[in-house]
């Protein structure tokens, strides 16, 4: 691995600092760890990957004391140790930088480090010393700059991240900090900041677990990685032996190797339902083109924060700071807002469906037709919904999606998420499409409803709208997709056929794997 | 056949389910049968149709003000600025009619455009200006209330065409003077109108979800001005009445009625805190209720002072019950 920080040699903290063994944590119904063996060593960054369900939020959520494992035993610097609560976690000297920052926007800087242990004078608060927990925190990390008493809703989130980690560092005597994702929201220049304060602390012998989807970065940044897969530990490498191929291969083992699609279909000879010209968004999106024709499904992918959510945000006009052309069909303007997109001929299906998509107490069937209601009216001028009319849509869209009759009236709060996402199919479906956006169509949904709704997404192609699927699903995207374009940093950086790629293909060129002419900006990152 | 008669035995959860089910969208009218069983039992002449027509009477300018505050609630807002723009409407209707001498349907017009300006105005502020309703609301209040008094004067305007007087005195249709008509007009109006149109459809999802809204491609913005106008012409219509009731408008009148409008709504089930859920035509139920007590409180001496309190304490028992039964919204 390239990077060649000075490692202190042979210091006595090599020891294991963390020896988990045989840890097991059943769940009603899965195994989600199943005999875990992990040692992790002081003053060494150790990587710890997989897919999502391989294990390794339980596994955090053991060592931060939010949930006991069923069976194993856990071992701190040679000691029995059990950590039943966080706040135990935290007394042992275990820390963790969540991905989801747990800071209170309108506290300062330094109320947020001190929060949950406030020094105190008598009864109050001692505001002075405060201050100082954040002033030492802050220069720990080589962060001074930041003025403690600015209210963290002024911050950007690198620097957010930056305060979140001071304050696990007021821990009295951090042994082991956990990062879980910490680069996925960082551009690359607050990435090597933050590395740097990785191997500042490591370097005084703090150990460091380094969760995360991006191999590249394991690979830059870690002594040792371990990979799991299914609630197992599938192999630990360390540096030197690792690289790109050989972790994909871990994560994925011999289901990756498998292509999934059965046939290729002969897609995409429609005209153009979307076209992309050197769009733009923010810091996320860097001059990315492409082409959805009709008859077609094409899967943008990529890592969390690889900029294709926000790609796909912005091709409905709900994303900030964008430029570039986005034309919907024959279109003649960039939509402006969710409203103009659909207009345009668009539909949506949000990545969040509890917040961005469902109105959690009306009727299914007022889900379903509440984007067609302008079609159900008597008269443009006479504007009350024909019911007959109404009703015998939605139950077309519900039978088509295969959304029970029964449930149709009631909250669709009630459903399966499975049920709730065919709901919001079911609801373009009604309305009728000629350019479908879904991102991550199928989380959190049941394997029964998501082959329904890849069934669906397939013969919304077929009808010959075009379907553009955003998704970090690697069996998803080459299951449904006829083609694959691969999102890198903010850029497209490759295309694959899924009729013979491989998962592993796949999972390689999003860790930015394949280096092809279009792909010269990989050149940078370390090998 | 079989198969259901199986499954009827383990209906334990589900009769649970349903009684929630059946208490929440009837629960209101059976208490509403309850305060008039008692009060016809307790109280002499209560039932007697003038009675009953009386506590109709009392509840119409109430009654249409808190359609307009349903909507909005329903929305996911708060329409603070009743009082102040049932007042201002009143205030032009009888300056328009009296001081300016001009014809009737043009002052009840001048009326009703001036309130729903002010509804709009609301809309504006909240879905353009991104000012919190109960803020905005509260800056209106004021501004309307202040409006009023200065187009008023230090006096008052005696409204003396017959036409106002009649509108509360002539029965047309079940004995029922047009007042009362129109009140019930106005909720009959609604209820169709929120549940069949698409306008109405839209509130219900805004109130619901306002991300949601704007990503299934609903005109957010425009829905929420609307229903913001709404309220004001229903304030409007509000003054009209109370102008036909009273005879005369004075500086004191419609002082607190948001409140009171408000009141009638969450008695009926709405909520402050979460739009989307809920119906207009209990808030007329809740209003019925409101207006049965105030009367019963009347036919039995109980004083003004009495009469706010208790309804205060009517309205907390109403919203607990209403959480007990539906479950506290996750």
């Amino acid at each position: 691995m390239g990077i060649t920080a000075a490692e202190p040699a042979d210091q006595p903290g090599r020891a294991p600092v963390l020896r988990m063994r045989g840890i097991t944590r059943r769940f009603p119904g899965t195994l989600a760890l199943d005999g875990v063996d992990l040692e992790v060593e002081a003053g060494s960054i150790h990587g710890l990957l997989g897919e999502n369900g391989a294990g390794k939020s339980t596994l955090l959520r053991i060592l931060a004391g939010d949930q006991p494992p069923s069976s194993g035993t856990l071992e701190l610097d040679g000691e029995l140790a059990v950590i039943s609560s966080p706040v135990q976690a935290h007394d042992l000297g275990i820390g963790i930088v969540y991905q989801e920052l747990s800071l209170l926007p309108n506290l300062s800087v330094a109320d947020n480090i001190s929060l949950g242990g406030e020094p105190t004078r008598g009864l109050a608060i001692d505001d002075a010393a405060v201050r100082a927990t954040a002033d030492h925190a802050l220069g720990r990390i080589g962060m001074s700059h930041i003025d403690p008493d600015r209210l963290v809703a002024s911050l950007s989130l690198a620097e957010r991240q930056l305060v979140e980690i001071a304050k696990v560092l007021t821990l009295r005597r951090p042994r082991i900090l956990i990062f879980d994702e910490p680069t996925a929201a960082l551009n690359h220049h607050d990435v090597e900041r933050l590395f740097g304060i990785l191997r500042g602390l490591r370097d005084h012998g703090i150990a460091i677990i380094f969760v995360s989807h991006r191999y590249r970065e394991v690979l830059q940044i870690c002594d040792v990685a371990t990979v799991l897969r299914n609630g197992r530990v599938v192999g630990t490498v360390r540096q030197g032996e690792a690289t790109l191929a050989r972790l994909v291969e871990l994560t994925l083992g011999q289901q990756g190797e498998l292509t999934l699609r059965r046939e290729h279909r002969t897609a995409g000879t429609g005209d153009p339902a979307l076209v992309v010209r050197d769009l733009s968004v923010g810091a996320w999106v860097d001059r990315v083109s492409l082409e959805v024709r009709r008859g077609e499904i094409v899967s943008v992918c990529g890592l969390l924060g690889s900029g294709h959510t926000e790609l796909a945000r912005a091709i409905c006009g709900d994303a900030p700071e964008v430029s570039g052309d986005v034309r919907i069909l024959d279109a003649s303007t960039r939509p402006t807002s969710p409203r103009d997109a659909i207009r345009q001929g668009a539909g949506l299906i949000p990545e969040d469906r509890k917040l961005e998509a469902l109105f959690p107490d009306l009727s299914v069937a007022r889900n379903i037709s509440i984007a067609s209601l302008g079609r159900l009216v008597v008269a443009r001028a006479v504007r009350l919904i024909r019911p007959g009319r109404e009703r015998s849509q939605v139950e077309d869209g519900a039978r088509r999606t295969g959304i029970a009759q029964a449930v149709l009236s009631r909250p669709v709060m009630t459903l399966s998420g499975g049920n709730q996402q065919k709901s919001i199919l079911a609801r373009w479906l009604m309305r009728g499409c000629d350019l479908l956006v879904c991102i991550e169509p199928t989380r959190g949904v049941d394997v029964g409803a998501k082959l329904e709704i890849h069934r669906q997404l397939e013969r919304v192609a077929q009808d010959g709208a075009g379907v553009l699927i955003v998704s970090t699903d690697l069996t998803e995207v080459l299951s449904v997709s006829d083609r694959v374009l691969v999102m890198y940093r903010g850029r497209l950086g490759a295309e694959l056929d899924p009729s013979v790629a491989s998962e592993q293909d796949l999972l390689l060129a999003m860790q930015g794997g394949i280096a092809g002419e279009r792909a010269g900006y990989l050149e940078e990152a370390a090998s | 056949m079989s198969q259901a008669a199986a499954q009827a035995p383990s209906t334990g959860p589900g009769a649970q389910e349903r009684l929630r089910g059946w208490a929440a969208s009837y629960g209101i009218v059976a208490v509403a049968l309850l305060v008039l069983l008692v009060c016809a039992g307790t109280a002499e002449h209560f039932l007697l149709p003038a009675n009953l027509r009386n506590i109709l009477l009392q509840i119409s300018v109430v009654g249409v003000a808190a359609v307009g505050a349903t909507i909005v609630l329903l929305a996911g807002a708060i329409d603070l600025s009743v009082g102040g723009v049932v007042l201002l409407a009143a205030v032009v209707v009888g300056d328009l009619a009296e001081r300016q001498g001009l014809p009737i349907p043009v002052a009840i017009l001048g009326g009703l455009i001036v309130s729903t300006l002010v509804g709009v105005l609301n809309g504006v502020l909240v879905a353009v200006g991104r000012i919190e309703a109960i803020l905005a609301t509260l800056g209106t209040l004021l501004l309307a209330t202040g409006a009023a008094k200065l187009a008023l004067g230090s006096g008052w305007i005696v409204v003396s065409d017959d036409f106002f007087a009649a509108l509360a005195r002539d029965r047309i249709i079940l004995d029922l003077p047009a007042m009362v008509l129109i009140m019930l007009l106005v909720f009959v109006i609604a209820a169709v109108g929120l549940q069949w149109t698409p306008f109405g459809r839209s509130v219900y999802a805004l109130g619901n979800d306002q991300r949601a809204a704007r990503l299934s491609g609903l005109p957010v913005a425009r829905v929420t001005i609307g229903a913001f106008a709404l309220a004001g012409l229903c304030s409007g219509i509000a003054g009209l009445l109370m102008v036909a009731q009273l005879g005369i408008v004075s500086q004191g009148d419609a002082v607190g009625l948001e409140f009171e409008a408000i009141t009638a709504a969450l008695i009926g089930g709405l909520s402050v805190t979460r739009g989307g859920v809920g119906r207009v035509e209990k808030t007329l139920v809740g209003a019925l209720i409101v207006g049965m007590l105030a009367n019963y409180q009347t036919i039995k001496g109980v004083t003004p002072e009495y009469q706010q309190a208790i309804l205060g304490g009517i309205l907390l028992v109403a919203v607990i019950a209403d959480r007990l039964f539906r479950g506290r919204p996750s």
